[in-house]
């Protein structure tokens, strides 16, 4: 929409005027690392984090919902409404919300993502460096983002440049910074810079992620499913730490005495045992190599011919930190990609 | 009419039914819902007419055998409490020695006054029908295990490993802070309690089905464990499996 300007001293109180009206989650450090997490204090936020252990998808499908709560002949829908900013969202995270947007809203909409999708606002953020050796978002082309957002951020020296994606992003802009239309000089800098970052970032997927769906389509009966499947430990985590990752498990929790209760959904994955038994007892992913196959075709393939013109990964490389025994998206597809040299 | 409860201990810390007497601090409603008639850690009375057992503790000695056949026939459901009624736990260690010299380790020259043999979970000598994890048990959980009980339905223990709800507590991996853990096959239920506060996971809920133990090994000894200690952790609460997978 346009492009304004924040002064680098202007944003923590940017950030705090936020603060007065929303819920605002963004980047804090922890322990090792980073996650997201409200904001107390506005000089908590971390906008240089690298990368936090789960995504912030979190968000709009947060790890455990309740639903609703029941009693006999009595159910009532639990809703948060709570008005939210999103603040410092990577653009490969950004990407996958996005694909989040499509898979809930689709068919029959999913109103508990729905409605906090709708009280969320996205503050995003432009990665001018790569965070580690693991991510690879240059081969997913998620390494910038055009839509999506409602405003977003790009760190320029001692400023911000702000991209104006949305009207709630422009109102959020005017009612809580200080900010100012970009000048021509400042404009030329924002392009020196986004041309600039492009050579920092290392090409570590030997194929563009567009031809994944064609490499996976001929890769179902690849020996490689059962190779890494000997290392898997079916541990879940690579599920977990992903954004595009949306699959989740219904469970009741009842009262003491029986009479009333509440449905909840938690994050699930499909590398655990229990994720395709049934009823019967069958499970129609017996191992760890059935079960991989599915994840890695869920995420080059499945998703982006479920929802054209998005991708089941974006590169952010959590899986690959997170796996203990080195079973990683670029490790993966390079060697199939060897197979069909 | 309420289902009438009893809990039972053998060779254990009786850490687990101090757990339960916890959980009546903020559960007290389960006695509206089931009676307790015997209860040696929590009250005086003793009655013998009781439909669900709770027992915690292993079975170490012949003799136990007896008094655990005896409460089988009375219970309608046995319910194991805690990883030494689970897995064997940690009394289990001394199984991998041999057991004249566990004994004169412990008892010196009085070692052939006390009766021992190589301890085991009460599954190993009774049908059990459902069991609580942990050293100790988590209270959360016991709670849910009684309710499902008491509902019919299977208990919700869970068949994954700690990993999972150690990455929804959005912790980092112990492994990445230079730490070792048990997490990848061991189940979960704990909400990953030791790792959220830095201690690795030391199995004490046992394994997961179809743990890839293959790969723990590998990955302990890539970190810097030798083969000794690998084995060591690996069988603090599991030594019962371990010996019988040795088999």
């Amino acid at each position: 929409m346009s492009l304004k300007i924040i002064n680098k001293s202007d944003l923590m109180p940017f950030v705090a005027n936020m603060m007065g009206e929303y819920e605002v989650i963004g980047p804090v450090a922890n322990d090792i690392g980073f996650k997201f997490a409200t904001l107390t204090d506005a000089s908590q936020v971390r906008l240089n984090y690298n990368t936090t252990v789960i995504p912030p998808r979190k968000t709009l499908l947060p790890t455990q919902e309740t639903l609703f709560s029941f009693q006999k002949d009595m159910l009532a829908p639990t809703f948060d409404m709570k008005w939210r900013v999103l603040l410092g969202v990577h653009t490969c995270d950004l990407h996958a919300m996005c694909m989040l947007d499509e898979a809930f809203a689709r068919g029959q909409p999913d109103t508990h993502y729905m409605k906090r999708r709708a009280t969320t606002t996205i503050v995003s953020m432009e990665c001018l460096d790569t965070c580690d050796e693991n991510s690879f978002c240059k081969s997913m082309n998620t390494l910038t983002a055009t839509s999506g957002f409602d405003l977003h951020l790009i760190q320029l020296g001692d400023f911000y440049a702000v991209d104006v994606g949305t009207t709630a992003g422009e109102a959020l802009l005017a009612n809580h910074a200080k900010s100012h239309e970009a000048t021509r000089a400042e404009i030329a800098l924002l392009d020196k810079t986004m041309s600039q970052k492009w050579s920092k970032f290392p090409v570590r997927l030997h194929l563009d992620g567009k031809d994944l769906p064609a490499l996976m389509g001929v890769s179902y009966k690849s020996p490689l499913w059962e190779e890494v499947g000997k290392r898997c430990f079916g541990c879940g985590s690579c599920n977990i730490v992903c954004p595009t990752c949306y699959c989740f498990d219904v469970r009741d929790e009842v009262s003491m005495d029986g009479k009333s209760g509440e449905r909840y959904r938690i994050w699930d994955s499909c590398q655990l045992d229990e994720f395709a038994r049934i009823g019967s007892g069958e499970n129609f992913r017996k191992t760890h190599a059935h079960r991989l196959r599915h994840r890695f075709m869920r995420k080059g393939k499945y998703i982006a011919e479920a929802f054209p013109g998005h991708q089941g990964c974006v590169g952010c490389g959590r899986c690959a930190r997170a796996c203990l025994v080195d079973i990683t998206p670029v490790g993966v597809w390079n060697s199939l990609r060897q197979d069909h040299a | 009419m309420k289902p009438k409860v009893a809990f039972f201990d053998f060779t254990s810390c009786e850490g687990c039914q101090l757990t339960v007497v916890d959980s009546l601090q903020t559960h007290l409603d389960l006695l509206d819902v089931v009676e307790i008639v015997q209860f040696r850690e929590a009250m005086s009375e003793r009655g013998e007419d009781y439909a669900i057992a709770f027992v915690e503790g292993s079975i170490t000695r012949e003799a136990d055998e007896a008094r655990l056949k005896q409460i089988r026939e009375q219970a309608a459901l046995v319910v194991a409490l805690g990883a030494c009624a689970h897995l064997g736990g940690v009394n289990a260690i001394k199984n991998l020695a041999p057991l004249d010299d566990v004994r004169q380790y412990v008892y010196g020259d009085k070692h052939k006054w006390y009766e021992t043999y190589a301890a085991r979970p009460i599954s190993a000598v009774v049908k059990v029908d459902a069991f609580i994890p942990g050293c100790p048990i988590d209270r959360e959980e016991f709670i849910r295990v009684v309710k499902a009980v008491l509902l019919g339905k299977k208990p919700p223990i869970p068949d994954y490993p700690v990993c999972v709800e150690c990455k929804l507590k959005e912790n980092n991996c112990m492994f990445h802070k230079g730490g070792f853990c048990l997490g990848p096959v061991t189940r979960a239920g704990c909400g990953a309690i030791c790792p959220t506060y830095s201690d690795g996971c030391e199995g004490c809920r046992g394994a997961i089905p179809n743990p890839n133990q293959d790969a723990m090994k590998d990955v302990l000894k890539e970190h810097g464990l030798t083969v000794d200690e690998v084995m060591a952790r690996m069988t603090m609460f599991n030594a019962f499996d371990a010996s019988q997978l040795g088999k």
